[in-house]
């Protein structure tokens, strides 16, 4: 009778857990049949600690599935839990089984006017998915079935707000970005409860309408359309924010325009700034630095320290101390001829004679940045940071007939060259510089612990590089990657998916 | 009254005519002036459907060529495209939408017949608007760029700029000033391959394991292969290691020179080839 109690408690339990879904303890220490959030894990770094592919036998890597998405390229990150990915393209939503691509569900988005520039995927928790829309909204579905829980606004579309945010959930927030370059609107991000819908609270990273906060300089933008990271120790969650607007004309808003392009450490359960590092004070070049904060735990300088990385738009790698966002380390990874001198807080200050003007200024990078949305990937083997950089050029025009709304100038690029750029943030040395082609980048980079880099070029290879040096192991010619690789094990293999165009595609050893 | 106004604006426009022949020394007024090209074939459409094709522009274009078609984030300006003055109803423009460019990052879009048909009639109507007013808010005008000093321009053209290493005034560029005004002479002095038309692309030359040598212009190049296109206008490939490659792309130099161009060796240059007419 006891044993039989005994087994009642264990299935129990069983399904309790079955029930709960993800855990936020699961999600603190993911394990290695999921990938749970946008980078994986809540520091960003996009390193797995899978062992089965190996520089040895990387060769051998066999296509798997493939599953196409709709039509439009893939630029999000798929989620994987409970065998099932989730997979998105704007106003679309698949769940498919992890194993065999089939199709299990499918959402699409009622037809609305917002910007379908590109989706980066859904975040997950207990048994909900969640998914952001072009018109800014943001629903929540039963993962099992794709049956709608709810649907909230997030912004108003006919602003000219729109999102493409895979949100980051910590504990019951969600918290969901925007993006709106467009028109003058204030940047927010906002903190949804996961269970009930309910707004928690909301971020301004610049003045919301009607509060004048005479430091803005009456600068509006600073969207966080990337997803932040998170250190569960100090309780705080990273976030890059994006350009101020109107975008080009600099002039009609003055001094350093906090906290636009910058990254800000918030407090998950207030939305409070704790603090703020702006990577580039007052910029007229669209620069946003909304690229992916990584935490990283190491040595600087002989002591060890709790940093956060930035390899930033702007052209700039960033080392900050991420308990108090003092800078430790300020240098360009690709070309860079915008700033005239790194100030005493480690911040590059613009040379007033680059900012856009009637006659034409050339300046690097062009608009797309030295660096974009593509993720990059820590190694903390060789402790490199490897990111897909851009030595790029562009023209920028303003003049006062551009006007003080939305873009308010014109810029156009005149060339650049991309590579995937091994940082060492102790020696402050690119190490290795490996070449992907012409124009900018669209392949985030994985690392693993078998010493892995995967990324892709734009002749549209999938490629395997040795981390250490940058050697080409592998490639595949199966399109251009639009996302960020990811990886998982399941059954006792290594599966390494990554979207070829609008397809998403698994690869695997035989 | 109207009369009148007719009868004033044929005068003026003798007036300017005049005026431009002079400043071109006699000449022909050149093909590629600073307007922008016209529509080849006039077309309308119903308010209806440009105002369908204004919402669905908006929604799948305009991130990237503008709300107002006249240029964004990475898109270049529609109203002054050659493709869309020649397109008839769609007949091109469905094409490279449906397609995509992805040599340029231009996605392919799978769209209604209706919505293309529409987006098709919105473009039309926004560059009919745009050649009235003269340009979009984001033009950048001949005048706005005329800061820079041509002698100057010439001693850093034939000197530290290396320029006349492969250019010379009155050979490749002769005349250069007509045949591009304004942003696109500036853009094709920058970098060619960043307008139009497309220069040739570069040579290869490819020597196989037997001895025999290809040469011919390429196509595509990537780490791990090369394609070209032979003398019979046939394309051939080769993986790396299947053959020896070189590639001749005296463009590159244009790319090289970007990192380093001061603003006011690049106005001057600029300056100096808008005198080579």
């Amino acid at each position: 009778m006891r044993f039989l109690y005994g087994l009642i408690l264990v299935i129990g339990l069983a399904a309790l857990a079955l029930a709960q879904g993800v855990t936020p303890a699961a999600m603190l220490k993911p394990s290695a049949d999921v990938w749970l959030t946008y980078h994986g894990d809540y520091t960003g770094k996009r390193h797995s600690t899978l062992s089965q592919i190996t520089p040895a036998n990387v060769t051998q890597l066999k296509e798997i599935w493939r599953f196409q998405a709709g039509q439009q390229q893939i630029k999000g990150t798929p989620i994987l839990v409970d065998g099932v990915i989730y997979i998105t393209s704007p106003d679309n939503l698949w769940a498919i089984d992890a194993r065999t691509a089939q199709e299990l569900w499918h959402y699409t988005h009622p037809r609305n006017n917002a910007f379908h520039i590109g989706h980066r995927g859904v975040a997950v928790y207990k048994d909900s998915v969640y998914l952001t829309t072009p018109d800014a909204h943001l629903i929540a579905f039963n993962a099992k079935d794709g049956k709608m829980k709810w649907d909230v606004i997030i912004a108003d579309a006919r602003k000219g707000y729109w999102s493409t945010n895979a949100p980051l959930v910590v504990g019951n927030h969600v918290m969901v970005g925007v993006s709106g370059d467009f028109d003058n609107l204030p940047g927010q991000l906002k903190s949804i409860d996961a269970d009930t819908g309910k707004t928690q609270w909301i971020f301004y990273s610049t003045p919301p309408p009607g509060v004048s906060e005479p430091q803005s300089g009456g600068a509006t933008g600073g969207q966080m359309w990337m997803t932040g990271t998170y250190d569960p120790e100090l309780n705080l969650v990273y976030v890059g924010t994006g350009n101020p607007t109107p975008v080009l004309n600099g002039p009609v808003r003055p001094g350093d325009n906090p906290w636009t392009c910058s990254i800000v450490a918030l407090n998950p359960d207030t939305g409070k700034l704790v603090w703020g590092f702006q990577v580039s004070p007052h910029d007229t070049h669209d620069w946003d630095a909304a690229e992916v904060p990584v935490l990283v735990d190491g040595d600087f300088n002989g002591t060890p320290r709790k940093m956060v990385m930035q390899a930033s738009r702007n052209g700039y790698f960033f080392v900050l101390d991420r308990t108090n966002g003092k800078n430790l380390l300020t240098k360009p990874f690709a070309a860079v001829n915008w700033a005239k001198e790194i100030d005493k807080d480690g911040r590059p200050i613009p040379d007033p004679a680059k900012e856009p003007s009637r006659d034409g200024v050339l300046v690097a990078p062009d608009e797309s940045g030295g660096t974009n949305y593509r993720s990059p990937s820590f190694d903390p083997a060789t402790g490199l940071f490897i990111v897909s950089a851009h030595d790029s050029y562009g023209v920028y025009f303003f003049k006062p007939d551009h006007g003080a709304y939305g873009w308010a100038g014109a810029d156009y690029g005149v060339g650049g060259r991309s590579f995937l750029r091994a940082i060492d943030y102790k020696t402050e040395a690119i190490v290795w510089s490996h070449s992907i082609g012409d124009g900018a980048g669209s392949a985030g980079v994985l690392t693993t612990a078998t010493g892995l880099t995967f990324t892709g070029d734009l002749p549209g290879n999938l490629m395997a590089l040795r981390t250490s040096d940058g050697t080409t192991l592998w490639h595949a010619p199966i399109g251009r990657v639009g996302n960020s690789p990811i990886t998982y094990q399941l059954d006792g293999k290594q599966f390494l998916v990554v979207g070829a165009g609008s397809s998403l595609v698994a690869f695997a050893l035989p | 009254m109207t009369r009148i106004i007719g009868i004033a604006s044929t005068a003026l426009l003798a007036v300017s005519c005049l005026v431009a022949a002079q400043g071109r020394g006699g000449q022909a007024p050149s093909p590629a002036s600073q307007r922008p090209p016209q529509t080849a074939t006039p077309q309308t459409y119903t308010a209806e459907e440009i105002q369908a094709g204004r919402v669905r522009f908006a929604s799948e274009c305009g991130f990237c060529h503008g709300r107002d078609a006249a240029g964004g984030e990475t898109g270049p300006d529609l109203t002054r495209s050659d493709l869309v003055a020649a397109d008839l109803r769609g007949d091109r423009i469905s094409g490279v939408v449906r397609n995509g460019v992805p040599q340029k990052g231009m996605p392919s879009f799978d769209l209604s017949a209706a919505d293309l048909g529409a987006i098709v009639a919105f473009i039309h109507d926004q560059k009919a608007n745009a050649d009235t007013l003269g340009g979009g808010r984001r033009s950048v005008d001949v005048a706005d760029l005329q800061t820079g000093n041509a002698e100057e321009g010439q001693k850093y053209f034939s000197g530290a700029g290396k320029c006349s290493s492969c250019h010379s005034a009155d050979g490749d560029l002769a005349g250069i000033g007509n045949r591009f005004q304004g942003l696109a002479l500036l853009q094709r002095m920058l970098n060619p391959r960043s307008g139009r038309p497309a220069p040739a692309p570069a040579k290869v030359l490819v020597t196989l394991p037997s001895g025999e040598k290809i040469v011919g212009p390429l196509v595509s190049r990537d780490e791990f292969s090369i394609t070209m296109t032979d003398t019979s206008g046939a394309r051939r490939s080769w993986q790396v290691g299947e053959a020896e490659f070189t590639v001749d792309d005296p463009l590159s130099a244009h790319y090289d020179q970007l990192g380093k161009y001061t603003d006011a060796n690049m106005r001057n240059v600029f300056a100096y080839l808008q005198t080579l007419r």
